[in-house]
């Protein structure tokens, strides 16, 4: 049969190929099928119709189902016509706990002066309403935000009165370490369905090492028992930071989320800002981190075979990307990257970010990725000079080192991450850190579906439905 | 011909034209070349005059009733509003729906209470072709599909077993996931050993008992993937066990059968039965 090729990428696991084309659908076939597709030598009459269906080629002229394609890839993208949706009010710097790897350069409670004054909430709020998405989210954050209860209500009460004209669906979401959960901040969660987004890193002996108090996980576990009383079990949900001290304890950290009754586990690298830049010993920990999630991942896996069904975060955001036709939302596996076209940052200083990591780095003084203040124009902050400097480097069908990756479409483009580690937005790809770490994690997912499917596929699909 | 409603029954279907503009090798009503289009028109729109309120489903059938063009539309108009509860199943190849004017007026003809079941034979065009008769029938049955989805109006994607898919049916399940995951339900049925079937039977009759397993798993993948899935014509005892949970009464009314066996067969109340109609049973027939 005559034919010809679409846009795919190959990668090969032992006697496979695995081949990805740029709506993500994946196909394994046997090692050589590339070179035999490319030379058109014979291939097997069952893996051509494959190859054909799932557009890797097509006959004729052009495909007959071009616009079905376009429509697919359509749907991958979808998060970008939307406008942005995550719009994160960092409300204060001051927090009540001491994290030795704090990302938000935290002040110690008494400061005042670092948070938001009322006026940059109002102008805040008001920017996000510029946004056209359809869904906008809240995202509170600190510092420790409970600690700025009448900010929150503020910020809240006038997002509802736009609201009455502007008919979004709104979602409100408190990052919290959940140790200040007064009457008045959960009669706020109540009144306003806010859910709670809170940080346990593990047992006690590991939480507590991380957080540089001997009371904090007695703290945060009470915290969480409380707000799943007050606001039901499915509001509070927790995410855990793998610092060099609990990335020896895959197993015992997975068994404290099954313990407490989370039904999933998002496991989370370090990233280098704020104080956690101390670690320098990037590579090692990175590879130490590749075997951290895997071991954690295998016992995950052997929790749902004994029936009990939990789920991993990361993997599941991958997961939808590789075996579903449906696009994610999260910003940091995004390209075009999450910067803008899915976050914003609100910082307590008035000033506008392109991410959370963009205002950690303006901790230290670097103010690259701040795009203005609040009061500015929406235009000019989203469209402005910066705007279009990050939008030169912020797809990764476009950067050399990601264009030709295998992956490439489960994974996304980070300009801040690339420019806080590498000095340069654009980022070269050999040496970096996430793009080891990423690439690891996906591998070892699509070797999951080689070589284990009956085993994994099951699994993954309760998950994902 | 008077069209007879009866209220019980679940094949009220109006017979608009005998002409169709594919060739399926297993067609089971092979069309015909004739100007039926007016005739068949006058007489189910006093059909429809003439039906009782309180009919479920009215089924509109071919042939390829899109090849009626606007005039479909007026057949559907007077069903909507002579009988507005009732639901209207429109069986079509989709080709016609390839243009997205037609697919978006069917929506605005038809409302929420229609559905249109259409066939998709292979997830690889050369076999989807081969199967319909006609190249360029994928592409344009693909096309129609998603228009359909875009104009609002609800699928049933239908998959006809036959030696030419069968082996491919788990593959084809992940296709569907991927490139249909609008469709409501999708339906998989047994072939009935009749018209076209018969002539090109060494061409394309498989038994049920040979592609048990491949049904099997294509209904799981699809189940697992939380899309609906019903197995039609298919009898229970030739289902894998875990497959027969999807399976529905679905040959009409007077057309159904069973085998003598089936008197011993503790399911017999819940299976779909045989076509009357066929011209052979399937074999490995037997009592559960």
């Amino acid at each position: 049969m005559k034919y010809r090729l679409l846009p795919f990428n190959f990668t090969r696991f032992k006697e496979k190929e695995v081949l990805v084309n740029e709506l993500g659908d994946l196909l394994v076939s046997p090692r050589g099928t590339v070179e035999r597709i490319i030379n058109h030598e014979d291939i097997d009459a069952e893996l051509y119709k494959s190859l054909v269906a799932n557009y890797f080629l097509y006959e004729g002229d052009i495909p007959g189902t071009l616009d079905i394609y376009a429509s697919r890839l359509k749907t991958k993208k979808s998060f970008l016509g939307a406008g942005t949706a995550l719009h994160i009010f960092v409300l204060t710097l001051r927090c009540n706990q001491n994290c030795i790897y704090c990302q938000a350069s935290s002040r110690a409670a008494e400061n005042k002066h670092c948070s938001m004054s009322i006026e940059s909430m109002d102008a805040a709020v008001k920017l996000m309403f510029k946004s056209k998405s359809e869904y906008l989210t809240m995202e509170f954050q600190g510092g420790e935000p409970s600690l700025e209860p009448g900010l929150i209500r503020y910020g809240i009460e006038l997002a509802e009165q736009i609201n009455l004209q502007e008919k979004r669906h709104l979602t409100y979401v408190l990052c919290t370490n959940c140790v200040n959960l007064t009457d008045e901040v959960l009669e706020l969660c109540k009144r306003y369905n806010i859910v709670i987004s809170t940080s346990l890193d593990g047992p006690k002996f590991i939480h507590n090492h991380n957080r540089g108090q001997d009371s904090s996980y007695d703290r945060v576990t009470k915290g969480i028992e409380i707000a799943r009383e007050e606001l039901g079990k499915d509001r509070v949900s927790a995410l855990m930071t793998t610092s060099t001290f609990g990335v020896h304890y895959p197993i015992e950290i997975v068994n404290e989320y099954v313990r407490l009754g989370f039904n999933s586990i998002f496991l989370r690298a370090l990233n280098p800002y704020g104080l956690a830049t101390q670690n320098d010993n990037w590579d090692e920990y990175t590879d130490q981190f590749i075997t951290f999630y895997k071991t954690a991942f295998e016992h995950i896996l052997d929790i749902n075979k004994a029936g009990k069904f939990f789920m991993e975060e990361y993997a599941v955001i991958l997961l939808r990307k590789i075996l579903t036709p449906f696009t994610t939302g999260f910003v940091d596996l995004q390209s075009p990257a999450g910067i803008l076209n899915s976050v914003i940052v609100y910082n307590y200083d008035g000033n506008v970010y392109a991410s959370d990591e963009s205002r950690m780095l303006a901790e230290f003084n670097d103010y690259t990725f701040k795009l203005g203040k609040v009061t500015d124009s929406y235009e000019d902050l989203f469209f402005g000079e910066k705007a279009r400097a990050f939008a030169k480097v912020w797809s990764n069908e476009c950067l050399a080192g990601c264009s030709d990756c295998p992956v490439r479409p489960y994974c996304g483009a980070d300009p801040v991450r690339n420019y806080s580690t590498q000095g340069d937005m654009y980022g070269i790809r050999y040496n970096s850190a996430l793009c080891k770490k990423n690439k690891a994690i996906i591998e070892y997912l699509i070797s999951l579906l080689v070589d284990r499917e009956d085993e994994v596929l099951p699994i993954f699909k309760s998950w994902l439905s | 011909m008077r069209f007879e409603w009866n209220i019980e029954s679940n094949d009220n279907a109006l017979f608009v034209t005998a002409q169709c503009n594919n060739r399926c090798i297993m067609c089971c009503q092979p069309p015909l070349h004739q100007d039926d289009i007016d005739d068949l028109l006058e007489k189910n729109l006093k059909a429809i005059d003439n039906a009782p309120q309180g009919i479920k489903v009215v089924g509109i059938t071919g042939g390829e009733p899109t090849l009626l063009g606007d005039k479909l539309f007026i057949l559907i108009e007077k069903i909507r509003s002579k009988l507005p509860e009732t639901a209207i199943q429109l069986l079509s190849n989709g080709r016609r729906f390839s243009d997205s004017q037609y697919a978006k007026r069917m929506k605005e003809v038809g409302g929420d209470n229609l559905f249109v079941g259409i066939p998709l034979h292979s997830d690889y065009v050369g076999d989807h072709n081969l199967v319909a008769g006609v190249n360029g029938a994928y592409d344009e049955t693909m096309l129609g599909l998603y228009n359909l989805n875009a104009a609002g109006v609800e699928i049933e994607l239908r998959v006809v077993i036959n030696s030419i898919n069968a082996y491919r049916l788990p593959l084809m399940s992940e296709f569907i996931y991927k490139n249909l995951p609008f469709v409501s339900w999708v339906a998989y049925m047994g072939m009935e050993h009749t018209g076209y079937a018969i002539a090109n039977e060494k061409q394309i009759w498989i038994e049920p008992e040979e592609y048990k397993d491949s049904l099997g798993e294509a209904v799981k993948r699809l189940a697992d993937w939380g899309m609906d899935v019903a197995i039609f014509n298919i009898p229970l005892c030739l289902l894998r066990e875990d497959a027969r949970r999807f399976s529905k009464h679905s040959i009409s009314d007077w057309k159904v059968r069973y085998a003598d066996c089936c008197n011993a067969c503790s399911l017999k109340c819940e299976c779909c039965g045989l076509f009357g109609t066929s011209k052979k049973e399937f074999n490995g027939i037997k009592a559960l």
